[in-house]
């Protein structure tokens, strides 16, 4: 047997390969992270909408739009009339305007791409958060200040138990908060 | 024979051991090469270093390497983010509509002649659950199984989606304009000749006065209205009785004894709803209050097994036993009975039918001293001289006392007599009916054979059928007219005196149907084109407007009104009632003087518990809900008792041919422990041959023995003959029973105290008599730590007194939780569903057996062993007293399963959605049917019970919001809201103020296998027989 040939194999060829293996996977596994958790991910929607603008500079209420959000699950996309119930008189020669009046007298639905998801098996609830006293920014990011709207943080289990882990620290801004529930029932079910 | 081996091979053969063994000729003959071969341990080439100068310098390494690398850099240089989808929101929201929030709209069920109060779940414009409505005067918020269910008829695939007409006898499509106009003109064409308009039994004002309109728009055309299962039996012998009126309601809550003859009256059929919740009442631990029942009966039914005495009788017996006990009660000169009833004695007649004489005799006692406090009933299938003869008993102890002259039920159009359908059927036979309307009615399945109903519509020129379903009755037809189910339809009913409910749509309709009402109106009209969606819903405010809204005396205007009574789905009217009642004693005169000549066999035609008279047949929920007595799912099947199998030769599983003088049914036999000898009850509603995907060949059609000319009434005949023929049909039991012969098997569940009872004497003479000091102060190790549930820990108690194990709780679990029908081959195999369960157990003789009924659930263990064996925690528990179950950690190792002990997790073994029938629920329309707040669970995972959790997040939810402690009563769970009787108590078990703790900390309350020490927040209330003190 070629046993000097065995001994170059496990003294030098493995090594470097589990080397460049792991190594690859490593850098793989961080350099694509963000991706895989959508962080940074900010679509082109249909619609040239700023949240900037809107939220930001004449500081409309979050809620004035998304109307659910602290009453149920869902936050709720506005509907197309919510929008028109201002721009059927402001702005209304200005070309992104021009296509939401055609969404809307056409009555066909507006598809908005999704910016934020958590996965189906998971039932986050807004309203139970917002009521608590939790604000949008903090785990929407400065929406206020973002002309298109990206995914800021992560919206994964991690992330959501980092927070119901350490609300103290995460969220200074409520008086008093508790931690949040770290069992199965309190999200999945 | 030579040898054929030659003299060599001999020699060299003496070497060899013998037997020669030879694998091949080359060994045989001692082939040299073969020789040298076989002296070689390897074989050329195998040993020897292989050569590798020829081989590609690419090494199969360096390509792995390569492989790798390319992967991870691939890995690295992709960019692009996942897409996510998109969100659509409205274009214009309806105002009433939060996304994720549900909304309830009141409205009326249909599924039967009652028209129960429905409040319907809707999400995003949706229904979604089918729950009682609680301002209901006669429902009070509770609907059974098939009121439940009947939410999926609205999703059925197998709806027909726009009107077809029969061109050389094939179906085609045909726009409504079309086949309205070409309707119209028949209508106006028929000359001479019968329009008949066939349908169910009406119950809704406003429908009955659009049918007396059609009939003064076509005067050709007659009604006949027909329900398979009725009371006209029963109405009758009052009607001979009293003179006037429909027999009354009953207070069962006041009654101390009730005698039921062959009467189901907890299980189906007239007002169960009502009945069960008056009966409960008097099946109460808390007050201790106990009603005793005595039931004789032939089969064992859902009412006999919540007996305290039973008595085994065949059918036609009963109006013989009447008799008796009148002749016994007057022999004790406790009644004085108007006729000579000398001919029957009690004695004898116990003699006959071996009937128990020491019950006989507590029956007699409990007659007695409960005058006006006890009540008999019978059976709504028994003949006519039985009910005269029981209302003549009633009468003279007093008994009349019970029933309520404050409320009287509405006939609004009267059910056809058989006389009037023979006379149908008659001029059929003549070719005197040009035209026959199926008005969501199904004649040919469920007419008595002897009409021959389905030959005689050859004679008809013009069929047309409204239905929703393709049936039996429609597709010999010239038209068929898809009708809308009852959530997109419009309607009121009055079924007492006392109040409306009304009917409105809670969804568009899904396909291009017409309500019903709506295409008789548009005939009337007669002008097909002036079809509006809203013309009957004018119609019926119309209605309301000059008939109801007068009537009802009120101070709001009737806009206000209308929209009033929609919101609560009832209106109440002032209409006090007070009936009076007179016996007429000279009936009892003309009754038979002697019994009725009995010999063969007696068969009982019943009504199917899930499926009713077959119109469910084709809701996969209902065909397999387990029969409540014998488990039997998707099937109907003849139940005999186990002597008269013995006597044929039978058991279960072998073919019956029943013979009934020209009429005859072979089927599938079920011995069935504490059936009456020589009698056979068969349940109808299977068999239907033309019903859907789901309903079609399931089961034998019972109706082919039904025949009103050779019984004794519509559904009961004696003198049947009954042979083996040869063959075997598979019947499918949900739960078997354990082999009554093995004493160590027998009573097994009492004996591991899953089951445990006592008798209302022994409790109140010792309240604690289940309490074993001695047991309770052993505290017994633990594999978990101790967990303290300081905080909100949820439990459930059922008690088993007021459960009678109708399944009602079984179909709310499957449509609150998403639960997929699975078929009959997956129950064969133990791979049914459903979350929970009736388990029945039989204890004592295979003859008279006793039987304990027991919901099972999860029991949310303190220290579940379930979760201790989960190698990858997917089942853990939750700090308020859950046993958790998370889909998407479990990787189906069943582990969990197999460490249960009350085996109530359940395992997707397929997904069965797609396994069904060929995908039948994965059609795109099923999906609507799902609740949007669970799961639904695909192939591989493990599910179970989970005390609704989705319905505790919403309470939780909204405790928030308002900023309140969740409360254990803000909770309910989908059980518990559908059960009638309030067995099932849900709650906080550490809340002392909440009606909850009484029944958890109750005396009479038990853990199921308590000894495993896995601490179940599950408590059962044990089950009571108020039996006489002397037997305890």
């Amino acid at each position: 047997m070629k046993v000097s040939y065995l001994d170059y194999i496990l003294r030098n060829r493995l090594p470097v390969t589990i080397f460049v293996a792991v190594a690859a996977f490593v850098l793989t596994f961080f350099a694509s992270r963000a991706e895989r958790d959508g962080v940074g991910y900010t679509p082109d929607q249909p619609i040239n909408f700023s949240h900037k603008l809107h939220a930001g500079q004449m500081q409309i209420d979050c809620q004035y739009c998304h109307i659910s959000v602290e009453k149920s699950r869902f936050a709720m996309v506005p509907a197309v009339e919510t929008c028109m119930n201002c721009h059927k008189v402001a702005r209304t020669d200005s070309p992104e305007i021009i296509k939401l009046t055609k969404y809307y007298n056409e009555g066909v639905a507006l598809p908005w791409k999704r910016v934020h998801k958590v996965p189906d098996y998971a039932y986050f609830d807004h309203s139970v958060h917002i009521d608590k006293g939790i604000k949008c920014e903090s785990c929407h990011g400065e929406i206020k200040n973002m002309n298109k709207v990206g995914q800021m943080n992560s919206f994964t289990m991690r992330n959501c138990l980092s927070c119901h882990r350490n609300s103290h620290e995460r969220l200074p801004y409520i008086e008093g908060i508790s931690k949040g529930p770290e069992y199965c029932y309190a999200c999945h079910r | 024979m030579p040898d054929i081996r030659d003299d060599e091979i001999t020699k060299g053969a003496a070497n060899n051991p013998d037997p020669n063994y030879w694998r091949s000729f080359e060994e045989l003959h001692r082939d040299q090469s073969f020789i040298n071969e076989i002296n070689k341990e390897f074989k050329e080439g195998a040993s020897e270093s292989p050569d590798i100068s020829g081989i590609s310098a690419f090494s199969r390494r360096k390509f792995l390497a390569l492989l790798g690398a390319s992967a991870a850099f691939a890995g690295t240089a992709c960019t692009n983010y996942r897409d996510k989808g998109e969100i659509i929101p409205y274009n214009k929201k309806p105002a009433e509509i939060t996304i994720g929030k549900a909304n309830y709209y009141a409205s009326t069920c249909n599924g039967c002649s009652f028209a129960c109060g429905v409040l319907i779940k809707t999400r995003e414009g949706r229904p979604v659950k089918i729950d009682g409505n609680p301002d209901h005067p006669v429902s009070q918020g509770k609907i059974c199984a098939q009121g439940q269910a009947s939410i999926m008829g609205l999703y059925d695939p197998d709806r027909l989606k726009s009107p077809k007409s029969n061109n050389n006898n094939r179906f085609v499509d045909i726009s409504w304009h079309d086949a309205d106009a070409e309707i119209i003109n028949e209508l106006n064409n028929v000359g001479s000749k019968e329009i008949a308009l066939i349908t169910g039994n009406i119950v809704s004002p406003a429908e009955n006065k659009l049918i007396h309109d059609f009939i003064n728009k076509y005067p050709a055309a007659k009604v006949y209205s027909f329900e398979q299962f009725n009371e006209s039996v029963r109405n009758n012998a009052w009607k001979k009785c009293y003179g006037t009126g429909e027999f009354p309601l009953i207070k069962w809550n006041q009654a101390e004894v009730v005698v039921s003859l062959d009467s189901d009256f907890l299980g189906m059929g007239a007002n169960k709803i009502e009945n069960t919740r008056l009966f409960a009442e008097r099946r109460d631990v808390i007050n201790k209050k106990f009603n005793r029942l005595y039931v004789v009966e032939s089969n064992l039914s859902l009412t006999g097994m919540n007996a305290d005495y039973r008595l085994k009788l065949r059918p036609d017996a009963q109006y013989a036993f009447v008799m008796a006990i009148l002749n016994e009660l007057r022999k004790r000169n406790a009644i004085d009975v108007s006729r000579d009833t000398g001919n029957f004695s009690l004695e004898n007649f116990a003699g006959e039918y071996n009937l128990s004489k020491k019950d006989l005799n507590y029956l007699m006692d409990d007659l007695m001293n409960n005058r006006g406090r006890a009540i008999v009933y019978a059976g709504d299938q028994l003949p006519v001289n039985v009910h005269i003869a029981v209302n003549a008993l009633n009468e003279y102890l007093g008994n009349s006392k019970l029933y309520n002259p404050d409320a009287e039920k509405i006939n609004i159009l009267p059910l056809s007599t058989y006389d009037e359908l023979k006379n149908l059927a008659e001029k059929m036979k003549a070719g005197q009916v040009g035209m026959v309307i199926h008005y969501d009615a199904n004649p040919v399945y469920n007419f008595p054979v002897n009409f021959n109903y389905e030959e005689l519509l050859n004679n008809v020129d013009i069929i047309v059928s409204l239905t929703q379903v393709e049936n039996e009755s429609s597709i010999n037809g010239n038209y068929i007219l898809p009708v809308h189910h009852y959530l997109e339809s419009w309607g009121d009913a009055k079924t007492r005196n006392g109040f409306y409910s009304l009917r409105q749509p809670v969804i568009s309709p899904l396909y291009d149907t017409r309500q019903k009402e709506a295409i008789l109106l548009n005939w009337i009209n007669g002008e097909p084109s002036s079809f509006k969606e809203t013309v009957y819903h004018e119609y019926l405010m119309d209605y309301w407007k000059t008939e109801v809204y007068p009537g009802l005396n009120s101070k709001l205007s009737f806009k206000t009104l209308w929209y009033g009574a929609l919101h609560d789905g009832v209106v109440l009217k002032n209409e006090k009632v007070s009936l009076s009642f007179t016996f007429n004693s000279s009936v009892l005169a003309d009754l038979p003087s002697s019994a009725i000549n009995i010999s063969g066999f007696a068969v009982h035609i019943k009504e199917s518990y899930a499926l009713k008279d077959g119109r469910y047949a084709n809701n996969g929920w209902l065909q397999e809900l387990p029969h409540p007595v014998s488990k039997v799912t998707w099937d109907n099947y003849a139940a005999v008792s186990s002597t008269t199998a013995k006597k044929l030769g039978l058991e279960t599983n072998d073919l019956v041919e029943i013979k009934i003088s020209d009429n005859s049914l072979t089927i599938p036999v079920l011995v069935q422990p504490g059936a009456a000898d020589n009698s056979i009850t068969i349940e109808t509603g299977y068999g239907r041959t033309k019903a859907g995907t789901v309903g079609e060949r399931v089961g034998f059609n019972a109706n082919k023995l039904s025949n009103i000319s050779t019984g004794l009434s519509p559904w009961l005949f004696t003198s049947a003959e009954v042979n083996k023929v040869p063959g075997n049909y598979k019947l499918v039991l949900a739960q078997t029973f354990y082999d009554f012969t093995q004493s160590l098997k027998q009573d097994l569940p009492k004996k591991r105290g899953i089951i445990k009872e006592g008798t209302v004497a022994e409790y109140l003479s010792n309240p604690g008599f289940m309490i074993h000091e001695e047991e309770k102060s052993k505290e017994l190790p633990s594999v978990n730590p101790p967990f303290p549930y300081n905080k909100l820990k949820w439990g459930m108690s059922i008690d088993l007194n007021k459960c009678l194990s109708c399944g009602d709780c079984v179909v709310a679990c499957l449509v609150e939780n998403n639960i997929p029908v699975v078929g009959k081959d997956q129950v064969n195999v133990g791979r049914e569903m459903h979350w929970l369960r009736i388990d029945r157990y039989y204890s004592g003789t295979m003859e008279d057996p006793a039987v304990s009924n027991q919901p099972m659930l999860c029991q949310q263990c303190d220290q579940a062993p379930c979760e201790n064996v989960c190698p990858v925690l997917a089942t853990t528990h939750s700090p308020d007293g859950l046993n958790q179950m998370i889909y998407n950690r479990c990787v189906g190792t069943r582990y969990c399963s197999n460490n249960c002990p009350y085996k109530v997790r359940r395992f997707n073994f397929f997904n069965f959605r797609d396994d069904f029938r060929d995908g039948y629920q994965e059609s795109p329309v099923f999906a609507l049917l799902q609740n949007p707040e669970v799961t639904v669970r695909s192939r591989g995972v493990m599910e179970k019970c989970t005390f609704c959790i989705q319905r505790i997040a919403e309470a939780k939810a909204d405790a928030v919001r308002e900023g309140k402690e969740l409360k254990g009563s803000d909770v309910t769970t989908a059980c518990k809201d559908a059960c009638s009787t309030n067995a099932i108590k849900f709650g906080d078990i550490n809340n002392k103020e909440e009606e909850f703790y009484k029944y958890r900390n109750h005396e009479l309350g038990y853990y199921v296998l308590e000894e495993l020490n896995i601490k179940p927040n599950v408590t059962y209330i044990a089950k009571l027989r108020n039996t006489h003190s002397e037997e305890a």
